[in-house]
C-alpha cells in the first residue's frame, strides 16, 4: 500500500527545531530521516520509520513555503499564511541567518558575486558543509549586503531593523558586509590562523573609527565605506619615520616608558625602528584600494610575525602599542595628534585581537 | 447505546436472517435496504414512561398516525449544522425549508437561552399537535434534561439516484429521508423512548448508488424542562432526581420484564435502585452530570469489504447484502475493543459507511468510558474450536494471557478503579449472569452453528471470542496490536474527556489528509484489505501522537475521521481534531461539583447574550456600544464588497440604526476605508491599528493569547472543532463562517507534487478563515469543521483540483485569567466555559 498524499497542517504552524536545523544544514529528506533515527528518536517516542518520514516531509514542505518569507523577515512577522508564535518566528529567523564559521572564513572579504557563488562547490567540498547550506548562507550574505549597502544610518541597526536579527548576529553581519564591501583579503595562508571572530572584532573597530560614520552619522554608506579623506591624510604620519629626530625622540620616549615594564625589553628596543616603520608604512599606503585590501596580511607580515619571532607576549605587545601611541603626544614637532590616535587606536585593537597562535 | 447482546442465533445471516432485513416492497424502483442496526433485534416494545403528558404515547402503538407522509416536523430540530456530524446534510436541506430560519444562524447559537426557549416551545407544540418525535441534533444538554438514554438507533437505506424522476425536485429525496426518520422513530419507541438526541444524517454516493444513513440516541427527556421552556427547570429537577448522583440517565427506559431484546440488567452501581444495562452506546457527548470512573479513550472499528464492480440495481443489491455484515462486524469490533479497555460505555458513536466502485469501507469511532453506574465489563475469553490439538491449545492460552494482560494494563492507563461492590448487595435479579454473553465472529456464522451455539448461550462467563479460522487469529492479533496511546496522550472523539478538567489554553487544531493507493485490490483477501485499512488509521494516529509530542500531557479531542474512496484503488482519510494541553499537577476532580453550578449560571446568564437576530443585535449594540463601540463591525460592512463572505449577523447589522454614533462611525469608516486600501496593497497593519483604536479591541489584544504578539500586527486567531476554548469565555458570537474553496493547479510538480499542493491549500484555507474572523473583530473560531475535502489529480497532465468546504463560528473571547482587567464585559465575569459547561446547545 503506497501513500500517495500525506499532509498535516496545524492552525499554529508546528515547527520542530531539530528538523529545522537539518533542513538548514541542507540535508535531503532521506538523510534527515537517517540522522533523526541515529539520534535515537524512535526509541524515545516509540515511533516507526514511516512516521518519521512523514513528519520530516511535512516539516520540509512547511520550511520550503516559509523560506521565501524568511528572505524578508519583516514579512514573516506580518504574514497571515502561517500562524507562528513570535518567539518561534524569532527562532526561525535567527537560525536561518546563522552561518557556519568554516564557511564564512572561506567567503569573508570576497566579492558576493555570481562568480563566487559558482565556486561554492569547492567551498562545500573543503568545509564538508552541504552545497545547499553553502548557497543559503551565501545568499543570506548577499541579501543583507544588497539591502543595507546604500542605506543611511548605522550598519548594525540597519541590519537589525531589516532582518530582525539578534544583536550578536547583526554585528556579525555588519562585519561580513563591511569585509565584502572593502574586499579585505582574509584567505591567504598566513591569515588562516585567524578566526571569523577575530576578523569580526577587527571589522567592528574599523567600522567604529575609520568609516565615514565615525565623523558624520548621516551620510550614505556611512558604516560601509572607509573615510577616504582620513586615508588620504594618513600619509602625513610618515613624518614619524622620515624625520630622524622625531623617530629617535619617539623611540627614547617609548623605551623609557617600557623599561622594566615588559619582559622582552631588549628585543623591542632593537626592533623599535622596524616596527614603527612597518606601522607607519601601512598607514601611508592605505590610500590605495589594493593596500586597504591587504591591511590584514600586511599587519601580520610586517608587524605580528616579527614580534612573534622575537617571542613577544601578547601583553607586551599591548603595552608597547599603548606606549607607542601615547608617547607621540609628547612629540612637540608632531602635529597630527587626532589623526594619529584615530589610526593607532584602531590598529592597536586589531593587532591585539590578531595576536594569538 | 444499549447494544443488545447479539445472540448467535440472531446474527446468523443466512436465509433465516431475512425476517430482520425487510426490503421495502412499496418502492420497487428504489432498492431499499434497511438495517435496523439494533432495533431490528428489538421484538418487544413497551412503554413505561406514559407519565409524560406532551409526549405520551398513544396507548396503541400500532395506530400511531405518523407515517412517511407526515410532514417532517422533526427537521425543526436539526438546526445545528456545524455540530451534527452529517457531512452531506445538503441532501436533506430541502426539508429545512419548513423550518423558521430564526435561530439558525449558527451552529452553536443555541448556547444562548432564547432560541432554545423558542425551540422548546415549538417542540412541545408540535408534539402536542402531531405527536412527533423530537429529533435533536444537539449532543449536549443541560443537566437533568436527559432522563434516560436508551441506546443508539440507526437506519440505512440504499437508493439509486438515477431512478429519481425529477432530480431537481426534492420530493423523492424528502420521501427517502422521511422513511428513514420514520424508522428511527420506531426504533426509539421500541426502546421506550420518545426522543432522539445526537441525531445525524449522512450520505455516501458512488456513481448512481447512494447510501442514506441516519443515527441518533433514543432518549427520554425531561418534560418539565421542555414545557417550562426555561433552564430553571433543570435546577428543580436536579434536586428531586437521582441525576445528582450522575446515574439517572443510565437507567433503562424500557420495562425490564418486557424487554425489547435480550439483555443483562443489574441494579445501578450508583443508586442501587434502578436497573441498568451492562453496556451503553450513545451518539451524544457524555452528560456533564455523568459519574465516570477513570478516563476515556478513542475506540475505532474499521472494516473494508470488497464488492464486484457492477451497475445499477445489481450494484445496489450487492451493497445491500454487504451492509448488515459490515454493521455487525463493526459492532463486534467496537464491543471487543471496549472490553479490552475495561470500559462499559461508548459516547459520540459515529459509524461512517463509504461506498466506492469496488469496495465498501466502514469506520466507527467513539469514545469509550467507564460509567460508574454500569457493571464492570467481564473479560474476553478465547475459545478454540479444535480442543484436541495441544499446540493449538497452547496458542490459545497464549492469546488469552495476552488479552488478560492488556485489560489489566488498560485499566491502569485509563485509571479505571471502580469501587468494589459486593454482588449480594446488588441483589441481581439474574443471579447467574454477570455480563454473560457469547460473541462470535460474523464470518464464521452459519446456520449450521445455530444448534450448537444455542447450547452454550447464556452459560458462559464473560465475553467469548471463538477462534475457528486463521482470520480470527489475526483479528484477535490486530485487536491486541491496536497501538496503545503513548504516555501523556489521551484521545477522544467527543468534545471533552471526562476525568480531565484542568485544561490549559495551549491548543493546536490541525487537519491531516492522507491518500493511499491499494495496489492490486482484487488480489487482496478481504482480511488483507481490512488490515491495510486498519493499519492506515493506526499509522495516522501514530503520526499525530508523534507530531504533537511536544504538547504532552495533552488530549486529542473531537478526533473526526472522514473516509472517502475517490477512485478505484484510492482511500482518502482526513482527520480534523484539536490537541489541548492539560495541567497534570492540578487536582483532577475539583471541578466536578462546580461544573454543575456554572452550567446553570452560564445558561441563565447567556440568555442576554445572543447576537443572532436583528433585535438582539440592536439590543446588544445599544447596550454596549456606549462603552465600546466596536469598529470591527463597521469594517464588516464597509468591506462587504471585497470580503465576499459576510456573516448573516454582520449583514443584519448593516440595517441597525447607528445614528447615535454617527459621528464616531463616519470617522471610523474613513479610517477603515483607508486601512482597507492598505490591506489591498498587501500591508497588514489594519487589525492592529483597529485594535489600538477601540477600547474593546484593545482588551482583545490584551487577552488574545499567551503568545500575544509584541512586534507583529497580525491577530492571533485560535481555531477549534470544539464549541469552546478552554480557559476562555465567549463574549460574543460574530456569525457563522461557511466557505467553499476550489483550487486548481496546472503545475503540480513545480508546487511540490500533490502533497505540496494540498499542504499549501489547507494552510491558505486556515489563513483565510483566520483573516475573515479577524476582520469581523473576532479572535477565535469554534465548532470548526471541514465538511468536504475532495481531491482529484491527474499526474500525467501535471494537474490537480481540490474542493474544500469549512465552517465554524466566529467568536470573540476573553481569557479567564484576564477577566478582572476587562471591565467592558462585566456581565460575563464569573462564568466559566472552560470546562465545556457553556455548551448547552451545540
Amino acid at each position: 500500500m503506497a501513500v500517495e498524499l500525506d499532509v498535516f497542517v496545524g492552525n499554529t504552524t508546528l515547527i520542530d527545531k531539530d528538523v529545522y536545523q537539518l533542513w538548514l544544514d541542507g540535508y535531503s529528506v532521506s538523510d534527515a530521516v537517517t540522522i533523526r533515527i541515529q539520534s535515537g528518536i524512535l526509541e524515545q517516542t516509540g515511533a516507526t520509520q514511516d512516521v518519521l518520514e512523514s513528519d520530516t516531509m511535512d516539516h520540509y514542505r512547511a520550511f520550503q513555503m516559509l523560506e521565501r518569507l524568511l528572505h524578508c523577515p519583516s514579512k514573516l512577522t506580518n504574514q497571515l499564511l502561517f500562524q507562528i508564535p513570535p518567539p518561534m518566528q524569532s527562532m526561525l529567523i535567527e537560525k536561518y541567518y546563522t552561518f557556519d564559521e568554516p564557511f564564512v572564513r572561506e567567503v569573508l572579504g570576497k566579492k558576493l558575486s555570481k562568480g563566487t557563488k559558482k565556486d561554492l562547490d569547492d567551498v562545500s567540498a573543503k568545509t564538508t558543509i552541504t552545497l545547499k547550506s553553502c548557497r543559503r548562507q551565501f545568499d543570506n550574505f548577499k541579501r543583507v549586503f544588497k539591502v543595507v549597502e546604500e542605506m543611511k544610518g548605522p550598519l548594525v541597526e540597519n541590519i537589525q531593523q531589516n532582518f530582525l536579527l539578534s544583536d550578536r548576529l547583526a554585528s556579525d553581519y555588519a562585519a561580513i558586509v563591511f569585509f565584502a564591501n572593502n574586499r579585505f583579503e582574509t584567505g591567504k595562508k598566513k591569515l588562516q590562523y585567524l578566526t571569523f571572530e577575530d576578523f569580526a572584532s577587527c571589522g567592528k573597530h574599523l567600522i567604529h573609527n575609520w568609516t565615514l560614520g565615525a565623523v558624520d552619522c548621516m551620510v550614505d554608506d556611512m558604516d560601509v565605506d572607509l573615510d577616504r579623506e582620513f586615508l588620504q591624510d594618513l600619509k602625513d604620519l610618515k613624518v614619524l619615520i622620515t624625520d630622524k629626530d622625531l623617530l629617535d625622540q619617539h623611540k627614547s620616549l617609548v623605551c623609557t616608558a617600557l623599561r622594566s615594564k615588559v619582559s622582552s625589553f631588549t628585543e623591542m628596543e632593537a626592533n623599535f625602528k622596524n616596527l614603527s616603520r612597518a606601522l607607519i608604512n601601512i598607514a601611508a599606503k592605505l590610500i590605495h584600494t589594493k593596500d586597504v585590501r591587504d591591511l590584514f596580511i600586511d599587519l601580520v607580515e610586517k608587524f605580528i610575525e616579527p614580534c612573534k619571532s622575537d617571542r613577544l607576549s601578547c601583553n607586551d605587545v599591548g603595552i608597547f602599542l599603548t606606549q607607542y601611541m601615547n608617547t607621540a603626544r609628547a612629540l612637540d614637532a608632531f602635529k597630527h595628534q587626532s589623526l594619529w590616535e584615530r589610526y593607532m587606536g584602531t590598529i592597536k585593537s586589531c593587532i591585539i585581537t590578531m595576536y594569538h597562535e | 447505546m444499549w447494544f443488545p447482546i447479539q445472540r448467535p442465533e440472531r446474527v446468523s445471516f443466512g436465509a433465516s436472517a431475512k425476517p430482520w432485513m425487510p426490503f421495502d416492497s412499496q418502492q420497487p424502483n428504489s432498492h431499499c435496504y434497511r438495517l435496523e442496526t439494533n432495533s431490528e433485534l428489538l421484538c418487544i416494545c413497551s412503554y413505561t414512561h406514559l407519565h409524560w403528558v406532551p409526549f405520551s404515547e398513544d396507548p396503541n402503538p400500532v395506530t400511531h398516525s405518523s407515517g412517511p407522509s407526515t410532514p417532517l416536523k422533526n427537521q425543526t430540530y436539526s438546526f445545528s449544522p456545524s455540530k451534527s456530524y452529517s457531512r452531506q446534510s445538503s441532501s436533506s436541506d430541502t426539508d429545512l425549508s419548513l423550518t423558521p430560519k430564526t435561530g439558525m444562524g449558527s451552529g452553536s447559537g443555541g448556547k444562548d437561552g432564547v432560541p432554545l426557549k423558542a425551540l422548546y416551545r415549538q417542540q412541545t407544540q408540535s408534539a402536542f399537535e402531531h405527536r412527533e418525535f423530537p429529533f435533536f441534533t444537539l449532543t449536549t444538554f443541560p443537566p437533568g434534561f436527559l432522563v434516560h438514554v436508551g441506546g443508539v438507533v440507526s437506519a440505512r437505506s440504499v437508493k439509486l439516484l438515477d431512478r429519481i424522476h425529477n432530480p431537481d425536485e426534492p420530493e423523492t429525496r424528502d420521501a427517502w429521508w422521511a422513511e428513514i426518520r420514520q424508522e428511527i422513530k420506531s426504533h426509539g419507541k421500541a426502546l421506550g423512548c420518545h426522543a432522539v438526541v445526537g441525531y445525524s444524517e449522512s450520505t455516501s454516493i458512488c456513481e448512481e448508488v447512494c447510501i442514506l444513513s441516519a443515527s441518533g440516541t433514543a432518549a427520554v427527556l425531561n418534560p418539565k424542562m421542555l414545557q417550562d421552556c426555561s433552564t430553571e427547570g433543570c435546577s428543580e429537577h436536579r434536586l428531586d432526581d437521582a441525576s445528582s448522583l450522575g446515574c439517572s440517565f443510565c437507567h433503562i427506559p424500557y420495562d425490564e420484564l418486557n424487554m425489547p431484546f435480550p439483555a443483562h440488567l443489574t441494579y445501578c452501581y450508583v443508586c442501587r435502585k434502578q436497573k441498568v444495562p451492562d453496556v451503553l452506546f450513545t451518539t451524544i457527548e457524555p452528560p456533564l452530570e455523568a459519574a465516570v470512573t477513570g478516563k476515556g479513550c478513542l475506540i475505532q472499528a474499521r472494516l473494508c469489504r470488497q464488492k464486484k464492480k457492477t451497475q445499477g440495481e445489481a450494484n445496489a443489491t450487492a451493497i445491500s447484502n454487504l451492509l448488515p455484515f459490515m454493521e455487525y462486524e463493526l459492532h463486534t469490533q467496537l464491543m471487543n475493543k471496549l472490553k479490552l479497555r475495561g470500559m462499559n460505555a461508548l459516547f459520540g458513536l459515529r459509524i461512517q459507511i463509504t461506498v466506492g466502485e469496488n469496495m465498501l469501507m466502514g469506520l466507527a469511532s467513539a469514545t469509550g468510558l467507564y460509567l460508574t453506574a454500569l457493571p464492570s465489563p467481564g473479560g474476553i475469553q478465547i475459545a478454540g474450536k479444535t480442543p484436541n490439538d495441544s499446540s493449538y491449545e497452547q496458542h490459545i492460552s497464549n492469546i488469552q494471557k495476552k488479552i488478560n494482560d492488556t485489560i489489566i494494563k488498560n485499566r491502569e492507563i485509563y485509571e479505571i478503579n471502580p469501587p468494589e461492590i459486593l454482588e449480594e448487595l446488588l441483589g441481581s435479579p439474574i443471579p447467574e449472569t454477570r455480563q454473560r454473553s457469547r460473541l462470535f465472529r460474523s464470518q464464521s456464522e452459519s446456520s449450521d452453528d445455530v444448534s450448537e451455539l444455542d447450547l452454550s448461550h447464556g452459560k458462559k462467563d464473560a465475553f467469548v471470542l471463538e477462534i475457528d479460522d486463521a482470520d480470527a487469529v489475526e483479528d484477535i492479533h490486530s485487536l491486541l496490536t491496536d497501538t496503545p496511546t503513548p504516555a501523556g496522550f489521551y484521545s477522544c472523539n467527543t468534545e471533552i474527556m471526562p476525568g480531565i478538567n484542568n485544561w490549559t489554553s495551549d491548543l493546536q487544531m490541525f487537519t491531516t489528509v492522507r491518500v493511499f493507493r491499494l495496489n492490486n485490490v482484487t488480489g487482496l483477501t478481504s482480511h488483507g484489505l481490512n488490515k491495510a485499512f486498519s493499519d492506515l488509521c493506526e499509522n495516522l494516529l501514530k503520526t499525530l501522537y508523534f507530531k504533537l509530542r511536544s504538547m504532552v500531557p495533552c488530549c486529542l479531542c473531537h478526533v473526526n475521521f472522514n473516509v472517502a474512496l475517490p477512485e478505484d484503488e484510492l482511500i482518502q482519510v482526513s482527520v480534523t481534531a484539536v490537541a489541548i494541553t492539560y495541567d497534570k499537577d492540578q487536582a483532577q476532580y475539583v471541578t466536578k461539583v462546580c461544573t454543575d453550578k456554572t452550567i446553570l449560571k452560564a445558561s441563565v446568564e447567556n440568555e442576554d447574550q445572543l447576537q443572532f437576530t436583528l433585535e438582539l443585535c440592536m439590543e446588544s449594540q445599544s447596550s454596549q456600544s456606549a462603552l465600546h463601540f466596536s469598529p470591527c463591525k463597521t469594517m464588516g460592512i464597509t468591506e462587504s464588497g471585497n470580503l465576499q463572505q459576510v456573516t448573516p449577523a454582520a449583514q443584519r447589522a448593516t440595517s441597525v440604526d447607528y445614528s447615535s454614533f454617527a459621528d464616531r462611525c463616519s470617522s471610523w469608516i474613513e479610517f477603515i476605508k483607508q486601512k482597507a486600501q492598505t490591506i489591498r496593497r498587501g500591508s497588514i497593519k489594519t487589525i492592529a491599528s483597529l485594535d489600538k483604536a477601540s477600547p474593546l479591541a484593545e482588551a482583545h489584544t490584551h487577552h488574545r493569547s499567551p503568545i500575544s504578539c509584541t512586534t507583529s500586527t497580525v491577530t492571533v486567531v485560535e481555531m477549534t472543532p470544539l464549541s469552546f476554548i478552554p480557559g476562555a469565555k465567549i463574549a460574543k458570537y460574530l456569525g457563522i463562517i461557511n466557505m467553499f474553496f476550489i483550487r486548481e493547479t496546472t503545475s503540480l510538480r513545480e508546487e511540490g507534487g500533490v502533497s505540496g499542493f494540498l499542504h499549501a491549500f489547507i494552510a491558505e484555507v486556515f489563513a483565510i478563515v483566520r483573516a475573515h474572523v479577524a476582520a469581523l473583530g473576532g479572535n477565535a473560531v469554534v465548532s470548526y469543521i471541514m465538511k468536504q475535502c475532495v481531491f482529484m489529480e491527474n499526474a500525467n497532465k501535471n494537474q490537480a483540483q481540490c474542493l474544500i468546504n469549512v465552517s465554524g463560528d466566529a467568536v470573540n473571547l476573553f481569557r479567564d485569567a484576564d477577566v478582572e482587567s476587562a471591565p467592558s464585559q462585566p456581565q460575563t465575569s464569573g462564568l466559566q466555559i472552560g470546562n465545556g459547561s457553556g455548551d448547552v446547545v451545540t
